[in-house]
């Protein structure tokens, strides 16, 4: 009591000391703090971005300039500016009506393939296969100038003229299409696969066609897998950014996607960090809504999409 | 009307002949097993007759009818499953009226005919369970009731009962023989287990290589094999068998001679012209005895001695390996040729008779119980070296084709 | 109605009903093949054979007559860089050279993301409470918008509003305004490159660990490894196989960076091969573009196989 700040000095040496003769005798629980370190670590890293944009953007922006790590002020209607003075909540629409788009396309023309690749024993399986991740090997851009041409109505087959989608849906959902169909057909097939056999022919008996037993018995037992297949294709598109960027004018009347609703502020605003920040969060929201509640379809349709050679 | 007919079904997959050319006569009401080692060709002769595959040649007819090209729904047949394949998002009442919903049956037909099956089938209470909270036998009589409730012309059974534990396959095994009588519905029965086969069934055919090699009654099967193939397939623990070669009054293997005479005449299939032939000498371990035990056969052969190499007691009877010693006979010019199999001979002892291991015994066979096979093409030459043989062999039937 | 459709289609269903295990297959794939030919096919043999043509800077048309590989040459040799709106390679000046830019971020980023991958991966694998929590806080920076992710970023490096520049540049890591410095604005897009796709390659080798059988770990104590021990002679071997999986994955599309440069610093101080093809495409440049947009496939594909020639050494050592 009498002299606190040496007690505290022999207290502190005395608890480094403490704390490495604990960490030589006991490497069991090294382990776990290690672990622990590694955990917090991970997860202050992930989130710091995220708290960073939430601190912008509740700073008045009067406040913004060299604010540090906590906020001064509290100003939650820059959310409702951004959607109300920036039609932000347009774009967001159009992305989620263009993801919707594809995941329907990619799940109906999926379903098909990955059952034939995963249930039905046909000569050149393998090399089929191999071409479809040929196709998610070659870089969006090298698929760009033809499909641009293609959707942009230059395209001249003998005395037809392709139809000018530039700025409509389709002009992303068809490259999101390409994009996202490998994948698609990777993840369907590894769920159709695991379906006990048997069922199938047990159906058949029973008096459906093989392609009413896909739709009776096949299908609704792969639930799971095609549930799994639509979240990863929307996420996928709903994150994309090249052909998002290069297929539209940046106009949301002209089905302009998230990606220039947030580069708008950008390219035009320069000043306005707090709203920047604001639209990020909102953009986020959808996706990460879905990754709470789909987590484990997620971890699921990455790995094996992602292991199947 | 539910016969079944096969006419020179054939089916090749790539390179593998999987069924050749067989054809088989199936009664309406008739319990017929197909039996036969793993890759035989019985599951794929199933599948033809479900239509869930296409024979690549030959045609198939069910009551009468060429369905030969008809997608299985349009053949009036049912099916239960090795894997029992019972549908999971279904609850038991959907899976048993699957097939009644499928062709639109009436809502209060379809309700009764589940009950009527559920209640054969002991499953009453139980129509809003989903599979998973079944047990493995439960299961299968779920199976089964799908299969019945649709009153089809032949019911196919896929091992039904091969991923049962060994004590609910017995009792299984009773219920669908009580069921097949009751409902009298012909029923093609696949398994490679030739007790079950032997049990269930009115006639068992045994495939080998996509062939038949025999289609008769169990017994016939057990007690007049038509080849060396059936022979050691049919019957646990396997036929002994030795190699040995036609004399002029004995077949002689390396061991022991067996007379042909005084009875040597006409009757028998193993004429004259036979002198010389090698031949394989097949009986069954219950055949065998030892010499001066109560049960002496009637006209047992020359006895030889052997030493006893195990004892395998089973509770009902011992099975006793015994090894052979070296015969009164000369040896055969072709011993050489016997393979490790034929030096140990297997007997079937009552569990009272006190020999202990290593013990020198004398054993005789049954003369009425030895089956001789042709070498060459392993046909059965004659079944008993005793009394006047039934007339023609079943062997030389229709129905059985040479194994090679 | 009803019943008039049904006898129509009735015909064409015996006939898929009938069909053998080829046709059947082939009828199933054929949706996707048709689909896949004009969307992904056709573009791939366009875009060579637009390479393959001059440049028409004024026609109706921007391709002009065929010149065979002189695209190719030309970028090589480094004749085209007075017309790219940065080189593609450049001896004199490597860092705004767009294949030296790349394949250091590239090489850089896929190193440090891997190393962290196996370390979350190791950490996410073990049981805890809470763990589906982790799990879902650590897939997010995967799974939200590429533009999202530049633009965060771009807001943390912001010199007038950020508080980390200012210690950063004292520290001497940082210039005073990183957004404008080529080499600056390279860290900063690996940063972002690895903090978005650490969680993805640790989903991948968080798979190979589950496929581990436990028992191996139990005869590992017994034999008395340590915990590291056993990391390193069970685990990591193990594991080698889907960690050079999870690379090629990763390396493939840190290749093709794009999305987070043009929404953070922009093409013209981190100018990356996509970058360079996009540029050159607006330039009206399509068969230049096209060249350059197949010579980073060829690229990328050399890669792989470099990758997939150590996939096999690695399988092939196990034997």
């Amino acid at each position: 009591m009498s002299n606190p700040v040496t007690t505290d000095a022999a207290e502190k040496r005395g608890i480094v000391r403490q704390v490495v003769d604990f960490l030589v005798s006991e490497p069991a629980d090294t382990y776990r703090l290690l672990f622990y370190v590694g955990l917090v670590g991970f997860i202050s890293i992930t989130l710091f971005p995220f708290y960073w944009l939430f601190i912008l953007a509740v700073t008045p922006r009067g406040q913004l300039r060299n604010m540090g790590l906590v906020p001064e002020g509290f100003n939650p209607s820059v959310f409702l500016t951004v959607l109300q003075e920036y039609p932000l909540h347009h774009y967001i629409f159009n992305s989620i009506v263009i993801a919707g788009i594809t995941v329907v396309i990619c799940l109906v023309i999926g379903s098909l393939a990955g059952y034939a690749f995963g249930r039905v024993e046909f000569r050149g399986k393998g090399p089929l296969m191999l071409l479809l991740l040929l196709i998610s090997y070659f870089p969006g851009i090298t698929y760009l100038i033809p499909l641009f041409e293609m959707l942009s109505g230059t395209l001249t087959i003998g005395v037809f003229v392709t139809p000018d989608l530039y700025n409509t849906p389709w002009s992303m959902a068809f490259p999101f299409t390409m994009l996202s169909l490998p994948l698609t057909i990777f993840i369907l097939t590894t769920f159709y696969s695991q379906i006990p056999d048997g069922l199938e022919d047990a159906a058949r008996v029973e008096g459906t066609t093989r392609l009413g037993a896909l739709f009776r018995v096949i299908i609704p037992l792969s639930a799971p897998g095609v549930a799994t297949a639509a979240i990863i294709v929307f996420i996928g598109v709903y994150r994309e950014f090249f052909f998002s960027f290069m297929m539209t004018d940046g106009q949301p009347d002209n089905w302009a996607v998230l990606v220039y609703g947030i580069l708008n502020f950008q390219q035009q605003h320069t000043e306005l960090w707090n709203l920047m920040a604001a639209a990020s969060l909102i953009g986020i929201l959808p996706v990460a809504l879905l990754v709470i509640l789909a987590q484990k379809h997620i971890v699921r349709g990455l790995t094996s999409g992602g292991l199947k050679e | 009307m539910g016969n079944v007919s096969l006419c020179d079904a054939f089916k090749r997959y790539d390179d593998i002949v999987a069924v050749n050319e067989m054809t088989l006569e199936i009664e309406d009401g008739e319990f017929l097993c197909l039996v036969g080692p793993s890759g035989c060709g019985k599951s794929t002769t199933l599948e033809m007759i479900s239509g869930l595959t296409l024979p690549s040649d030959g045609t198939i007819s069910i009551a009468g009818d060429d369905v030969t090209d008809d997608p299985p729904k349009d053949r009036d047949i049912a099916m239960v499953f090795q894997n029992i394949a019972l549908f999971p998002h279904m609850d038991v009442y959907d899976n048993i009226s699957f097939g009644l919903r499928l062709r639109d049956f009436e809502r209060a037909e379809i309700d009764r005919r589940v009950e009527q099956a559920a209640t054969i089938v002991k499953l009453d209470g139980m129509l809003d369970r989903s599979p998973k909270e079944l047990s493995g036998g439960q299961q299968q009589r779920v199976g089964i009731a799908r299969a019945i409730v649709r009153e089809p012309a032949v019911f196919l059974m896929d091992e039904p009962l091969a991923n049962l534990d060994a004590k609910l396959r017995v009792h299984m095994r009773t219920e669908i023989q009580r069921l097949q009588k009751e409902l009298d519905i012909t029923t093609v029965y696949v398994t490679h287990d030739q007790e079950e086969a032997m049990t269930m069934a009115d006639r068992i055919a045994i495939i080998d290589q996509g062939v038949i090699q025999q289609c008769a009654p169990p017994l016939e099967c057990y007690t007049r094999p038509a080849n060396e193939f059936v022979a050691t397939f049919i019957g646990s623990p396997s036929m002994n068998r030795f190699d040995g070669v036609v004399r002029d009054e004995s077949i002689e293997t390396e061991h022991l001679e067996l007379a042909l005479k005084p009875e040597r005449g006409r009757e028998y299939e193993l004429g004259d012209e036979d002198g010389g032939r090698d031949v394989s000498v097949g009986v069954r371990p219950e055949n065998v005895y030892l010499v001066s035990s109560d049960d002496e056969p009637a006209s047992p052969s020359a006895s030889f001695a052997a030493v006893v190499d195990v004892l395998e007691p089973v509770g009902d009877q011992t099975y006793a390996y015994v090894r052979p010693q070296s015969a009164s006979a000369p040896p055969s010019t072709d011993g050489s040729l016997m393979g490790d199999a034929t030096e140990q001979l297997l007997v079937s002892v009552d569990p009272d008779t006190s020999i202990g291991e290593d013990e020198r015994i004398e054993v005789v066979f049954d003369r009425e119980k030895v089956h001789v096979f042709d070498d060459a093409s392993g046909d059965a030459l004659t079944h008993g070296l005793v009394g006047p043989l039934p007339t023609d062999d079943a062997a030389s039937s229709s129905e059985e084709v040479q194994g090679d | 109605m009803m019943r008039t459709i049904r006898r129509a289609v009735s015909p064409v269903l015996y006939r898929i009903e009938r069909l053998d295990e080829d046709r059947y297959g082939y009828l199933l794939i054929a949706p996707m093949f048709l689909v896949l030919s004009v969307l992904a096919f056709y573009p791939l043999a366009r875009t060579f054979w637009v390479s393959l043509r001059a440049d028409d800077l004024y026609g109706t048309e921007p391709i002009g007559a065929f010149e065979g590989i002189r695209n190719y040459w030309m970028i090589l040799s480094g004749d085209a860089n007075v017309v790219l709106s940065y080189p593609f390679f450049s001896l004199e000046n490597p860092l705004s050279s767009a294949l030296v830019v790349t394949v250091g971020i590239t090489l850089i980023s896929v190193v440090i993301g891997t190393v962290l991958g196996l370390g979350m991966a190791v950490i996410l694998n073990k049981e805890f409470r809470a763990r589906s929590v982790a799990r879902t806080i650590v897939i997010l920076p995967w799974a939200i918008p590429i533009v999202i992710q530049g633009m965060m970023f771009y807001l943390l490096f912001q010199p007038s509003i950020s508080s980390l520049v200012e210690p950063l540049h004292d520290l001497g890591v940082l210039s005073a305004n990183p957004l404008v410095s080529s080499r600056d604005s390279m860290l900063m897009i690996i940063l972002i490159d690895v903090w978005r796709k650490v969680p993805f390659i640790a989903l991948i080798i968080m798979a190979g660990l589950a496929s581990i059988d436990r028992s191996l770990y139990d005869v590992a104590k017994v034999a008395g490894a340590s915990k590291w021990q056993q990391f390193r002679l069970i685990t990591l071997p193990l594991v080698k196989p889907v960690v050079l999986i999870g690379m090629i994955f990763y390396t493939i599309s840190s290749m093709k960076i794009y999305g987070i440069v043009e929404a953070s610093t922009g093409c013209s101080t981190v100018p990356t091969l996509t970058c360079l093809v996009v540029d050159t495409f607006r330039m009206q440049r399509w068969a230049m573009a096209s060249a350059i947009a197949f010579l980073t496939a060829l690229i990328i594909g050399g890669i792989v196989m470099v990758y997939l020639v150590q996939f096999r050494a690695g399988v092939n050592a196990d034997e």
